[in-house]
């Protein structure tokens, strides 16, 4: 992977209609700069495409950076939710920048803090906020799912917290899995340590991979974000300890590290990082309805 | 949970008295046994004058693809007759939509007035991991796909008849049910096809565990409504594990499903009489059985306490002759609607299951009990098949962390 290396003059110049530009994030393949378009602040991505490995020997396959980047935006214009970061006014083009291929598309600019920097910063959410992320992140999922797609890549680093009203919104949706385009990818991507079981075991013929696997990885955040704790690096010094644990290990519920947890909630987390996808939710309604009695449980007490 | 009829040859006026006296809740009517146009002014006919009553019609498409079916009635059903005598190759993508299409527009447009819910056709399959189980599979899918197209349709049940075999390898069943939860249906009618049907032929403890989970699964977890078919003594068991109603017949083939019931007939003799009793969770016979408890008199140990009981009080052999098959029918629905009202009781799942444990314990005290009184029973009565559940229970406890 490589992270493009543009100039803020660069981006003037490939998107004149753009004006107060800055560089935002950098990392990965990408980097990311704000400015002002017809008024709004957005966010506009930049990718390099990565010399394609069969191009040459049919034009039909894209690099891997172009079809996630294609990936991405199809699937913002697609959904429509206010906890799915959304489309910007300059769509999927490509430009030559002295002499560098570059891909670009903007989308919308949030004001607030990935979930990562939150735990760093401020430290874990209380059970209101954790079962507001839970009906955020989950109407998100059910927003992709609603085209047979799965986000794949649900983690504190793609999740943020807007600062004007403490929405949560998913980000990045570049690995996101068409269950019905088998031309895509059906190798194990994503951040491992956010992976569900059915995620890394790809020989499995039966258990295909649906919102039940991002269900799982969103159970691991909750987790994280309800204790400060990863459910499956306990014990675990490298990716593969971890990935065992996911396969294997049974996490302590939540509500033992932190007692003032709701038991609900625990359970409900705990039932999300199920090794099975029939022991989670069957659907995201059932697993919202579950939330939902955590906050009557709340209000009543 | 609640018991249903499970409808065979021979029903005369079984249901309908069943219903009047609240020891059934509903019936699942079989094309099999029944004339098209008999059954379906019944059907109608229940769906009117019992409201409450859950009516339902197993298409009974399994038939379609055994060898040489003694499919009785149900070549007079289209999505039927335009289809039997399937094979491997009969079920490309395309056939599944026909037969699937022809089986729930029948019981949509043609049914609708008195069904509460439509059933899906499927076909039978020995293992979850089989070809026939995907089949299985392609079929429930293309009925939800379908279901969901029609106009104001009854809620759906995806149906499954499996046979008990299959629950011998934990991590198939477990496969089969995280592709099961991917359909969108109201829930499942399930049936288990038993190796034999014979009376207190108890299926194999570890399998009958994991079914009891495999129906935890699908009710408790997922929220499914779940019914099991030719069911029996065991309903209290399911009950306990989640599993929404059973049903049951009054002829042995109705309590146990296997092929025999779509196999020319042996023609035995008629069945000797019993009495069901819900504090042995078995079927004494009438003569010597239930006669050496009543000379025991310990008879009012083992009565169910149905209002038919009046009838064998004064001495089961003296009454036999007025034990007629309807009663002996309705007698047996009501030994098993009271085991279920006393798992109902309990609202936790965990209380279910340790009623269902106290059941059998006392069951089993009773029969030490009367086998002190020199009160022998033939293997077919039990309580073999106490300890069997017993284990099973055990099973489906460790399985669901209960």
């Amino acid at each position: 992977m490589v992270t493009p290396q543009l100039t803020i003059e660069q981006v003037e110049r490939v998107i004149p209609q753009a004006s107060d530009i800055h560089e935002l994030d950098r990392g990965g393949q990408k980097v990311v700069f704000t400015g002002i378009i017809d008024g709004e602040k957005y966010a506009i991505k930049f990718m390099e495409p990565s010399p394609s490995q069969v191009a040459g020997q049919n034009s039909e396959f894209l690099d891997d950076v172009t079809s996630r980047a294609q990936r991405e935006v199809e699937t913002m214009q697609q959904c429509s939710t206010p906890y799915l970061v959304s489309m910007g006014p300059i769509g999927l083009g490509t430009a030559d920048v002295d002499g560098s291929p570059m891909i670009y598309f903007s989308e919308e600019f949030i004001d607030g803090l990935n979930l990562y920097s939150y735990l760093q910063n401020s430290g874990i959410l209380t059970p209101q906020e954790i079962v507001r992320l839970a009906l955020h992140i989950s109407e998100a999922i059910k927003a992709i799912w609603q085209f047979s797609k799965i986000h794949r890549d649900i983690k504190p680093g793609n999740i943020m917290r807007r600062n004007d009203n403490g929405d949560f919104v998913l980000l990045d949706m570049g690995l996101v899995f068409d269950l019905q385009d088998e031309s895509l990818s059906v190798c194990p991507v994503g951040t491992p340590l956010y992976f569900s079981p059915e995620q890394m075991d790809f020989n499995n013929r039966r258990t295909t991979m649906n919102f039940r696997s991002d269900l799982f990885s969103l159970g691991t955040v909750m987790y994280e974000m309800a204790t400060g704790k990863h459910p499956f690096t306990e014990s675990a010094t490298t990716t593969w300890d971890v990935l065992g644990n996911i396969a294997n290990a049974n996490p302590k519920p939540p509500i033992d590290i932190r007692p003032d947890l709701p038991l609900k909630l625990s359970e409900i987390i705990m039932r999300l990082l199920a090794k099975r996808p029939a022991l989670r939710y069957r659907s995201i309604d059932l697993f919202q309805r579950a939330l939902r009695g955590v906050e009557t449980e709340g209000s009543e007490t | 949970m609640s018991i249903l009829a499970q409808c065979g040859y021979g029903r005369s006026e079984k249901i309908e008295h069943g219903l009047d006296e609240s020891v059934i809740q509903g019936v699942i009517m079989s094309p099999r046994d029944e004339r098209r146009d008999r059954l379906e002014l019944s059907i109608q006919d229940w769906g009117s004058r019992y409201p409450n009553a859950s009516v339902m019609f197993d298409p009974q498409f399994y038939a379609a693809n055994l060898n040489n079916p003694r499919d009785g009635h149900l070549s007079e059903f289209d999505y039927y007759n335009n289809n039997c005598g399937l094979g491997r190759t009969h079920f490309s993508g395309t056939r599944i939509q026909r037969y699937v299409k022809e089986c729930l527009d029948y019981q949509h447009q043609t049914l609708r007035n008195g069904i509460s819910y439509i059933i899906s056709p499927t076909i039978l399959f020995d293992g979850f991991r089989d070809s026939w189980s995907q089949i299985a599979l392609n079929m429930a899918t293309e009925s939800a796909d379908y279901h969901a197209t029609l106009s104001d349709p009854k809620p759906l049940l995806i149906s499954i008849v499996v046979s008990e075999t299959a629950f011998q390898t934990m991590d198939a069943v477990e496969e089969f049910l995280d592709a099961l939860t991917e359909i969108d249906a109201q829930g499942f009618y399930i049936i288990i096809r038993r190796n034999s049907a014979s009376v207190q032929n108890a299926m194999e403890s570890a399998p009958f565990g994991r079914f009891m989970y495999f129906c935890h699964v699908l009710t408790t977890i997922n929220e499914y409504d779940v019914i099991v078919g030719y069911s029996d003594w065991h309903s209290f068991l399911l009950e306990a594990a989640g599993v929404t109603r059973t049903a049951t017949g009054w002829y042995q083939n109705l309590r146990q499903f296997s092929l025999a019931r779509f196999q020319p007939s042996s023609r035995g003799g008629r069945p000797r009489k019993r009495y069901s009793s819900a504090l042995l969770l078995s079927c004494p016979l009438i003569n010597p059985e239930l006669q050496d408890i009543y000379m025991a008199n310990l008879l009012p140990r083992v009565l169910s306490g149905s209002g038919h009981d009046s009838i064998i009080q004064n001495g089961p052999t003296s009454g036999a002759t007025n034990w007629s098959d309807e009663v002996s029918c309705l007698a047996h629905w009501f030994s098993l609607d009271a085991l279920s009202q006393q798992i109902a009781a309990h609202s936790m799942q965990a209380e279910q299951v340790q009623a269902a444990e106290r059941l059998m314990q006392n069951a089993l005290t009773l029969y030490a009990q009367l086998g002190s009184q020199n009160v022998s029973f033939d293997p077919s009565t039990g309580p073999n098949h106490i300890r069997e559940w017993q284990e099973s229970l055990q099973e489906f406890r460790t399985l669901a962390g209960l």
